[in-house]
């Protein structure tokens, strides 16, 4: 792999994995805010598929 | 003993797992000791070169002040020393298991210095195992003194400035062998690292030994 | 102040500005490696000239700048919101990961062209100090405390990280540096670029900022999330646990002797 490749290579990469894991986080705390609001659902039933 | 080492170990790495004090604080800081030093150094490519083993040395044993301290930090709290004596866990299992995870930590530590001084310092390891090994001695010893020097200075008050003066004196031979073992291993130059290798080794025991015998009644008295 | 933390609806043209990132970045590698042609002194090399710069300038100028300015609209009276300090420390971070991406992809144009991975020279000394710093304000951010105490540290601390950016910015003016000086804007430097490969880097500058900007609506998003559902007593009943001692941390402010920066 030349240093030109390594070069693209490693700032897309780097970008895509930390776009991938902001994205990862900020679903993780939307659902430990839907968690921690119980009044907010006044059937009980969780929005979200499963629980944590 | 083991048990109880094993127990105590896995406590305290877990605590360093869900804090992250470790990785964000104290390899960031070893970084830091390479940067400094090199700005110390100055730009020329030969002094940095000859200088790595110990500007790696010196990081690492700065770092494991700070190692130290957080690993003595994490009982700090209200009566939470008393309660460790008071369980009943075998206070050599204590030590055996704080130095591990000290150790751990201070191995994982290394691998990043080691990225660290190979890249910014322009250097490459040619010997490895006399590396490794001399990496692997080097923590045994770092470990068992630094958490025996860390109980001595647990309860003061000025813990935080004691800590440095008490345990790096003693840490100094370790610097001293293992700059050389790492000179040789950059040298290429096996048999001269060996010999350090062989200084490397009666110290690891002797503070093990030190640690395991003298840790309970330290803590008895602290 | 202690209101409730409101989380404000995730806004539409955030997406947009990602998407619009993601097709600009598209071309631009595009554009990078195949259609500019390879430079008459470095080759295909030249190549990186399409990466390394814009990724340096959304390191230093765009993240520095929003750090340092979200900082000073804190720590000013008539402007304090958590809005500023929030928006400060997500720039830092994604500022963070630009500054390291810049030490690599910077690393790796000087590896064929000047034959080290590393050299300090001041461009590249003070890029890696400001990535250091960057490193302790997010550890320094981590340390539980409560909102207004952590804001008040954190925007001083950026403001030192920001010390640097002007320093990284002349370096290669103030010193003597393997480095070269502005590449557009500098007749000296032995490499042209027009034409193509002028379009193309401005367009590289483009497409790395609205990425940027995404990343920085992201991280602030979830910013806000962790304030909301952040209990303070728990998290200092947490970090009691973890053996940090919290009233020890924010007196002293920071951890004792080596403490990042200059946190009061």
């Amino acid at each position: 792999m030349s240093y030109v490749d390594a070069g693209y290579a490693a700032a897309l990469g780097t970008m895509l994995v930390y776009a991938v894991t902001l994205v990862v986080r900020r679903r993780r705390w939307e659902r430990a805010l839907k968690m921690s609001e119980p009044a907010a659902e006044p059937d009980g039933a969780p929005v979200r598929g499963e629980p944590s | 003993m083991w048990h109880d080492a094993v127990l105590v170990a896995g406590k305290d790495l877990r605590i360093e797992a869900r804090s992250r004090v470790g990785l964000w604080q104290v390899v960031p800081f070893a970084l830091l000791v390479l940067v400094l030093l090199a700005f110390a150094i100055g730009p020329d490519q030969a002094s940095l070169r000859h200088a790595a083993p110990g500007i790696f040395w010196v990081a690492l044993l700065f770092s494991t002040v700070l190692a130290i301290q957080r690993s003595v930090a994490i009982e700090s709290g209200e009566g939470t020393r008393d309660g460790l004596r008071l369980s009943g866990i075998d206070p050599a299992g204590i030590f055996l298991g704080k130095a591990a995870a000290v150790g751990l930590q201070l191995l994982a530590l290394q691998v990043v210095l080691w990225a660290g001084v190979t890249f910014l310092f322009d250097v490459q390891v040619h010997v490895v195992w006399l590396a490794v090994v001399a990496s692997l001695l080097a923590t045994v010893g770092l470990a068992c003194a630094g958490v025996l020097y860390g109980a001595l200075s647990a309860g003061l008050r000025v813990r935080d400035t004691l800590l440095p003066l008490l345990v790096l004196p003693v840490l100094a031979p370790i610097l001293l062998a293992g700059s050389k073992a790492w000179e040789a291993a950059l040298n290429g130059n096996a048999s001269s690292g060996t010999q350090w290798l062989k200084v490397l080794v009666p110290f690891a025991l002797i503070y093990l030994v030190v640690g395991v015998v003298v840790y309970g009644p330290l803590q008895e008295a602290a | 102040m202690t209101e409730q933390v409101i989380v404000p609806r995730r806004p539409r043209w955030l997406d947009v500005v990602g998407i619009l990132g993601i097709v600009a970045l598209g071309f631009t590698v595009w554009l990078g490696l195949w259609i500019t042609p390879p430079d008459v002194v470095q080759g295909n090399l030249a190549r990186l000239l399409y990466v390394h710069p814009a990724v340096a300038t959304v390191a230093l100028y765009w993240a520095g700048g929003v750090a340092a300015g979200g900082s000073l609209l804190y720590l000013w009276p008539r402007t304090r919101s958590f809005f500023w300090d929030r928006l400060a420390a997500s720039a830092v971070e994604v500022g963070a990961v630009f500054s390291a991406l810049t030490l690599v992809t910077g690393s790796l144009w000087g590896r064929p062209v000047w034959g080290v991975w590393w050299t300090w020279d001041a461009r590249l000394t003070s890029t890696a100090l400001l990535l250091l710093l960057e490193i302790g304000y997010l550890a320094l951010r981590r340390v539980p405390a409560d909102l207004d105490v952590r804001a008040k540290r954190c925007a001083v601390a950026a403001l030192l990280v920001a010390v640097d950016v002007p320093i990284v910015h002349f370096s290669v003016d103030w010193w003597n540096t393997l480095h070269q000086g502005g590449t557009i804007l500098d007749p000296g430097f032995d490499l042209h670029v027009h034409g193509i490969m002028l379009w193309t880097m401005g367009l590289s500058f483009v497409a790395f900022t609205l990425v940027f900007v995404w990343l920085l609506g992201v991280r602030y998003q979830v910013e806000v999330l962790q304030d909301a559902v952040g209990d303070q007593e728990l998290e200092v009943s947490l970090s009691e646990r973890w053996g940090e001692d919290a009233d020890l941390v924010s007196v002293a402010g920071g951890r004792a002797p080596h403490g990042s920066g200059g946190a009061a």
